[in-house]
């Protein structure tokens, strides 16, 4: 009997190995297949194509009112200038990114899909993104394109790979102007005026600032504001391994957090808070101020009409006011809709995505008075601008320095330890110290 | 049967579907990944062979160290309140005295059916720090202790913990009653006979003949604890910060939001031997000779 178990352990374990070998080589055939499709480049055979019926399938965000509206605006758009294709939608995760990879790594690639800076650092590397140098210059998108906004075409290396339509976003700290006025709190241009005002707040029982911190993006850009007080490029420059966290600004940073956050500064679970929550507390003017990106500027308007406007960041001090007052926090980075180099006619998907782009882009102008973009329409816009957008778009000429969001960060290892970090920052419960050395050990093993 | 029973190529054949099922499904993914856990690998580029460089990582790793304390914390909870009250509700229900038996039986099975999301959902808003139940509660009976649940360094773990033992102590539940039921009556009637009250009866005839169970409830509760995911997955994100990071949720961000895979590979190696080495000392405690009366 053992003889018969010691045979059928050794034919199992046979049974193992085979699987294991087999799924590695189906991995590198998989890799070596991508590299020969993308040095295929262009074969010149979609004008015959275009003609025939074309289901694309395109990985795209559609999940509230800012995507859904400029998607279906592009798609139907799309249908008259193309009406032989096809897009069969695929909604994109929140997921870091996880479902995209994954249908990667299984060869399931969509032909089009919305990428970001992380997507295509990971899948250039593996040859599942097209180089799209030379189809943005044939298809003219490079001419369509704001000259401000060249970073959002071109990565680091140089090379397109993804159709842009955002521009250089900003983050803005909103406020309301009537719980400020009923309080009798000033409009804080200072650390110190914030403070006070935080404070002021919370003996009357308004929440100061309300915060998605269950995402952890708006946790770096509000610890991203008060490092750019001191050092405009502010977490840009820890992301490139130019600045350490030890440093002033960096540090200081921190603690004015905890700072702000042992004096009330947040709703009670605040790093527990979605979009929804938050937003309905500041919205229904329960909370005196707000971060997010300046595409909140609609939202909040309907919400709350004039009452609502953003503030300047509050400076280090009252004698640097002035001299950073137009250094902002976020910008924008390579990304928007990508092509597989696995898609039957590239060409085709090249013209579709870069259609998409500039659809997208227009929609977002003319109809969501949104004028931060990667390209250029010449369209008029439906309705006037918000009084939040137009004294931003005065601005955005004045501005002197920006950094990043953190999806626009190049190095995941990086983002992922400062989204931790900064949202650890808002316990109030996490040492300034705790935070520079847990940066620092990050940093120093990316630079190693 | 007998004749089959001999029969050796018999035997082989008949359990081998199984073993082949058992060497595809389980054994195969374990090896893989311990193999890839020997490479520097972001899922889908060529891997390259490190040799054991993501274990000397892992263990200089302050995150590894705080993910295995949080799924020994966690473990500890689902022990104490899964088998604990478990056994206490199973003595309850069991206890000819108390009504409504059969109606409190199928009341605490019900969270075990439920959707692991319906259930977070729900106990979101009763930890809500602003508006919460639980904070409410506290509110109305006149005490001051308004906490902030789940926005807490040291305290979110344990109220994720709870969620958990809350939903699956219905699971422990119905091993433990189905155990007791299966005690042969007479042995009550004799401790009866000879003078031997309730807690007496349980200490020393219930208690003991459940160990079988409670091995069993032991190394579910203590492997579930270790290698929790979801209801930190769905409740905090992990956070604030990585507060209530395990060894499972540490894999999921080294391979998804590191791009990390032969890291979270080891990570993954460490959870399984840790898995092993639990249900092993578990196995050897709960080992002794079975209780016969």
């Amino acid at each position: 009997m053992k003889k018969y178990l010691s045979l059928l352990a050794i034919l199992m374990l046979g049974v193992v190995v085979i699987f294991t070998v087999t799924a590695c080589g189906a991995n590198q055939q998989d890799d070596s297949s991508g590299a020969t499709e993308k040095t295929d480049g262009i074969n010149g055979q979609s004008d015959k194509k275009q003609e025939e019926p074309v289901k694309l399938r395109i990985y795209a965000q559609y999940a509230d009112e800012d995507t859904k509206a400029p998607y279906d605006y592009a798609v139907e758009a799309l249908k008259k200038e193309m009406p032989n294709v096809e897009l069969e939608l695929d909604v994109q995760a929140q997921d870091d990114g996880q479902k995209l990879k994954t249908y990667a790594a299984t060869g399931n690639l969509p032909d089009i899909f919305q990428s970001g800076l992380d997507i295509i650092n990971t899948f250039k590397k593996s040859d599942n993104i097209l180089v799209l140098d030379e189809y943005a210059k044939k298809t003219g998108f490079i001419d369509k394109m704001h000259p401000s906004a060249m970073n959002t075409l071109y990565a680091d290396d140089g090379h397109i790979y993804a159709f842009p339509y955002a521009g250089n976003e900003l983050i803005l700290l909103f406020y309301n102007k009537e719980i400020f006025e009923q309080n009798d709190v000033k409009v804080p241009t200072t650390y110190d005026e914030l403070l006070t005002a935080v404070k002021d707040f919370r003996s009357k029982g308004v929440t100061p600032l309300s915060i998605f911190a269950k995402e952890k993006w708006p946790c770096v850009g509000l610890y991203d504001i008060f490092a750019t007080r001191l050092e405009p490029e502010g977490i840009k420059k820890l992301d490139q391994g130019k600045a350490k966290a030890s440093e002033e600004a960096y540090k200081q940073g921190a603690e004015r957090i905890i700072e702000l956050v042992k004096a009330g500064l947040l709703p009670k679970g605040a790093t527990n808070l979605n979009y929804d929550q938050a937003a309905a507390l500041f919205h229904q003017g329960k909370a005196a101020m707000f971060i997010n990106g300046q595409w909140e500027i609609e939202a909040s308007t309907k919400a709350l009409g004039d009452k609502v406007d953003w503030m300047y960041y509050p400076a280090h001090d009252a004698a640097s006011v002035e001299k950073t007052k137009y250094a902002f926090s976020g910008s924008g980075g390579p990304g928007g809709y990508a092509v597989s180099p696995h898609t039957k006619d590239k060409e085709l998907a090249v013209e579709v995505a870069a259609f998409m782009s500039l659809k997208y882009a227009e929609c977002k102008y003319t109809r969501r008075s949104n004028p931060i973009l990667a390209t250029r329409v010449d369209l008029p816009i439906e309705q006037p601008y918000p009084a939040m957008m137009e004294k931003l778009s005065v601005d955005i000429p004045k501005i002197t320095s920006t950094t990043a969001f953190a999806w626009g960060l190049s190095n995941p290892k990086f983002k992922a330890a400062l989204e931790d970090a900064t949202q650890r920052l808002l316990t109030g419960s996490y040492s300034a110290d705790d935070f520079v050395k847990d940066l620092d050990d990050v940093i120093e093993r990316i630079n190693k | 049967m007998e004749k089959y029973l001999r029969d050796r190529t018999a035997i082989a054949v008949f359990i081998l579907p199984t073993l082949l099922l058992f060497t595809i499904v389980v054994f195969n993914p374990i090896l893989q990944t311990f193999y890839r856990s020997m490479f520097e690998w972001d899922g889908l580029s060529e891997a390259q062979f490190i040799f054991f460089d993501n274990f000397t990582r892992l263990f200089q790793d302050r995150l590894f160290y705080d993910s295995m304390y949080n799924g020994l914390l966690f473990a500890a909870v689902l022990v104490v309140l899964q088998i604990g009250i478990g056994t206490f509700l199973v003595l309850a229900v069991t206890d000819s005295a108390i009504k409504y038996r059969k109606f409190l039986r199928i009341s605490y099975f019900i969270p075990v059916v439920l959707s692991i999301t319906v259930a977070c959902q729900l106990w979101l808003s009763v930890y809500n720090g602003e508006y919460g139940l639980l904070n409410k509660f506290f509110e109305t009976l006149g005490i001051s202790y308004r906490q902030d649940w789940l926005n807490s360094e040291k305290g979110a773990i344990f109220a994720i913990a709870v969620v958990n033992a809350w939903q699956y102590m219905g699971y422990h539940f119905a091993i433990l009653l189905a155990a007791v039921k299966s005690i042969p009556e007479q042995y009550f009637e004799a401790a009866r006979i000879d003078g031997a009250g309730k807690v007496r009866a349980h200490l020393s005839i219930t208690l003991p003949l459940l160990v079988e169970a409670y091995r069993f409830c032991f190394v579910l509760a203590i492997t579930g604890g270790l290698n929790a995911f979801a209801n930190m997955f769905i409740m905090t994100g992990g956070g604030p910060g990585t507060a209530t990071y395990t060894l499972t949720y540490m894999m999921y961000r080294s391979a998804f939001r590191v791009n990390e895979f032969g890291y979270g590979c080891a990570s993954a190696t460490m959870l399984v031997v840790q898995c092993l080495i639990a249900t092993i000392i578990i196995n050897k405690l709960f080992g002794r000779e079975s209780v016969t009366y």
